[in-house]
């Protein structure tokens, strides 16, 4: 049996767990080492080693009601919770508390669709419904409507926008938490609230005005702690009539900043209605010495990286998205995009796929960049590129936020560069994405093991990498569970006065800090101080 | 190889929670449901593999990431679809479903239960 969480006698745990059996059955109270050891992160970066978080037991309820009981028994006893979603929000923390000790409140057993409406283009769901089964569910309903998919499709809707998570297609949908429109949330005291016209139970409009009245709060249960939420509602993409994704290149390292300048503006003016990527082929390279040591130089001029350009025959940029909508609308984008980027010499365009929608089964099986289009996967989650090579065990995803300009990506990609060579590795391949309407997000693969010594390494880099890029001003949105605390004191201005107002809220609303301690930095009151 | 007899089976027997009045329009990922579903053992394991498996090991030249790895592993040794393969007992497919493998992760009882494994099993042992 796991230990009992910290604070609690075991007889104290074992009879708080006695009173979830009477709640949710003994089925679905799970607490031998043999059941716990599945909410463990299965890429942790402290794999095996003291300080990995493990869970005490995990509960996994089915209805609301059982989830205000069990929140109600949490704070009798002062019982650490730690909800899940589908528990796969791995690379940031998976279903492992960030809190040791804590039991795991999984949330996977309530995946009701409960509403999608193909009018409004809008729906409601539970915590535990994946991409796959929203997905799933519109096709076997011939509902012309298009989820936004994070790249894993075993990802929860309401999981993933909690954390803040991305996808690909239209602007009102890929930022996740921003196409969520009304939440319900059982409160770390039991009670049950709902957000914006959600708060009026008449209301028609709960998944389509965002504000109801008064201050507009969903944006506190977000990378937080201060809630359980057992609803959300979603804006879907009605489905366009056609499709075409493009990729764009650029010859000469230099030419990133009218690259990136022209693409941004295109966004701005709604040109390119879907998330658009910037990388280099060149600088993405293989793991040629030369390339090595040019990036882990940290500083190469544009003359001395076009001739490597030049001898390995790549263009020195490349960028891909998708044009949805009316074919002629289509037509007239491509035509206007053409033209504008058309300014910078040696540009070459290339149409990589078009597609009239709907698809068929078969059709929609066989598109290769399915996230671009709603059709959730997981392609990303290959072990093996080569025969023979040692299979991947999983990464943490370090993704620091850029303004999108030239200068900001050669930057952030000569001080990555330099880091992984003073480090003595090889650098990852770094991607811009335009994830969001304004900032560009870098995103790199640092990898995780299930040695102690190669994940040593790993967090060594991970914590230089966010250190580093934010001295720069690049500050990552969104961090592994066990990097929250680094990753919130680098938001420090006025002495962590942001901090202090999230431990002000905690206190407030979760008394008892029965909810997620520790999760985004934000301990209850009697961790806080037990731990000072 | 799928019948897909079962998944619809899987889906349409799924029951409203008692507790709440509004009924689940979709529950594809419902656990224990393969307890309360018709048709073989087999069949239901087809379900089970279907929604959690398929995505990965599916018999395809693409968008079958897992199918890909062990073709790379195993080079013609061994068949890469999981579907294809006649060596698997139930004591490796629990292996690697409660333990995982490489970027595989492990499954949780929410997700995989006891029963869904044991049909899952029936379905890729009995191939």
């Amino acid at each position: 049996m796991p230990n009992p969480p910290p604070g609690l006698s075991q007889r104290q745990f074992d009879n708080a767990l006695a009173r979830l059996e009477e709640i949710i059955g003994r089925d679905w109270v799970f607490r031998t080492d043999e059941d716990v050891a599945l909410y463990r992160d299965a890429y942790s970066p402290l794999w095996g080693e003291a300080e990995e978080r493990y869970a005490s037991a995990a509960v996994a309820p089915v209805t609301v009601e059982e989830v205000q009981d069990i929140v109600r028994v949490a704070n009798e006893f002062r019982l650490p919770l730690y909800p899940i979603s589908t528990g796969r929000n791995l690379t940031y923390g998976g279903s492992a508390p960030v809190h040791s000790g804590s039991v795991v409140l999984d949330l996977k057993r309530m995946n009701r669709i409960l509403d999608v409406d193909e009018r409004d283009k809008t729906c409601l769901v539970e915590p535990g419904v994946s991409y796959f089964d929203m997905y799933r569910y519109l096709r076997q309903n011939n509902i012309r409507l298009w989820i936004d998919t994070a790249d894993p499709g075993w990802g929860g809707l309401i999981g993933n926008a909690l954390d803040r998570g991305g996808g690909y297609t239209g602007i009102d949908y890929r930022d996740h938490f921003d196409a969520h429109c009304g939440m319900e949330i059982v409160l770390p005291t039991g009670e049950l609230v709902r957000t914006g016209m959600g708060a009026n139970e008449k209301a028609t409009t709960w998944q389509l005005f965002k504000y109801g009245m008064g201050p507009w709060i969903d944006g506190i249960f977000s990378q937080s702690n201060f809630g359980v939420v057992t609803k959300m509602g979603f804006w879907l993409m009605e489905e366009p009539e056609a499709a075409k994704q493009v990729s764009i290149t650029v010859p000469r390292r230099e030419d990133v900043h009218a690259f990136v300048d022209i693409l941004h503006s295109l966004m701005s003016d709604h040109t390119i209605p879907s998330q658009t990527s910037v990388a280099s082929p060149v600088m993405n390279g293989s793991a040629d010495p030369e390339l090595v040591r040019l990036r882990t130089s940290g500083g190469a001029s544009d003359a001395v990286w076009n001739r490597y350009a030049d001898s390995v025959d790549r263009p020195f940029w490349s960028s891909t998205f998708v044009l949805y909508g009316a074919q002629k609308v289509i037509d007239a984008q491509w035509e206007h995009v053409r033209d504008r980027l058309g300014a910078i010499p040696g540009v070459v365009f290339r149409e990589t796929a078009s597609y009239a929608f709907p698809l068929s089964d078969e059709e929609a099986e066989a598109v290769p960049d399915k996230a671009r289009y709603g059709i959730p996967s997981l392609n990303l989650f290959g072990s093996r590129n080569a025969p023979g090579q040692q299979p991947s065990e999983g990464h943490l995803d370090f993704s620091p936020m850029i303004r999108p300009r030239g200068e900001e990506l050669i930057g952030l990609y000569d001080l990555t560069g330099r880091i992984y060579g003073e480090l003595g590795l090889t650098p990852s391949a770094a991607i811009g994405m335009m994830f969001h309407a304004r900032a560009m997000i870098c995103f790199h693969a640092v990898p995780t093991f299930r040695n102690a010594e190669d994940n040593r390494r790993s967090r060594a880099l991970f914590e230089r990498l966010v250190t580093e890029c934010a001295e720069n001003g690049w500050n990552i949105y969104r961090i592994h569970a066990h990097f929250q605390e680094l990753g919130m004191s680098i938001y420090d201005f006025n002495d962590h006065a942001l901090h202090r107002l999230h431990e002000t809220l905690k206190d407030a609303i979760d008394p008892r800090g029965v909810i997620s301690a520790g999760r985004y930095d934000i301990w209850p009151r009697h961790l806080r101080e037990g731990s000072a | 190889m799928r019948p897909s007899i079962a998944l619809a089976a899987l889906i349409a027997s799924v029951p409203a929670s008692a507790q709440d009045e509004t009924p689940p329009i979709a529950a594809w990922s419902r656990t224990a449901a393969v307890s309360e579903t018709a048709g073989t053992l087999s069949e239901r394991g087809a379900a089970v593999f279907n929604n959690w498996c398929d995505a990965c090991h599916r018999n395809a030249e693409q968008n079958a990431p897992g199918t890909r790895s062990l073709e790379l592993k195993y080079r013609g040794e061994l068949p890469a679809p999981l579907e294809d393969r006649t060596d698997l007992t139930p004591a490796l497919i629990e292996l690697y479903v409660r333990n995982g493998v490489a970027t595989m992760p492990f499954y949780r009882k929410t997700e995989i239960s006891d029963e869904d494994l044991a049909a899952l099993s029936a379905y890729l042992a009995d191939d």
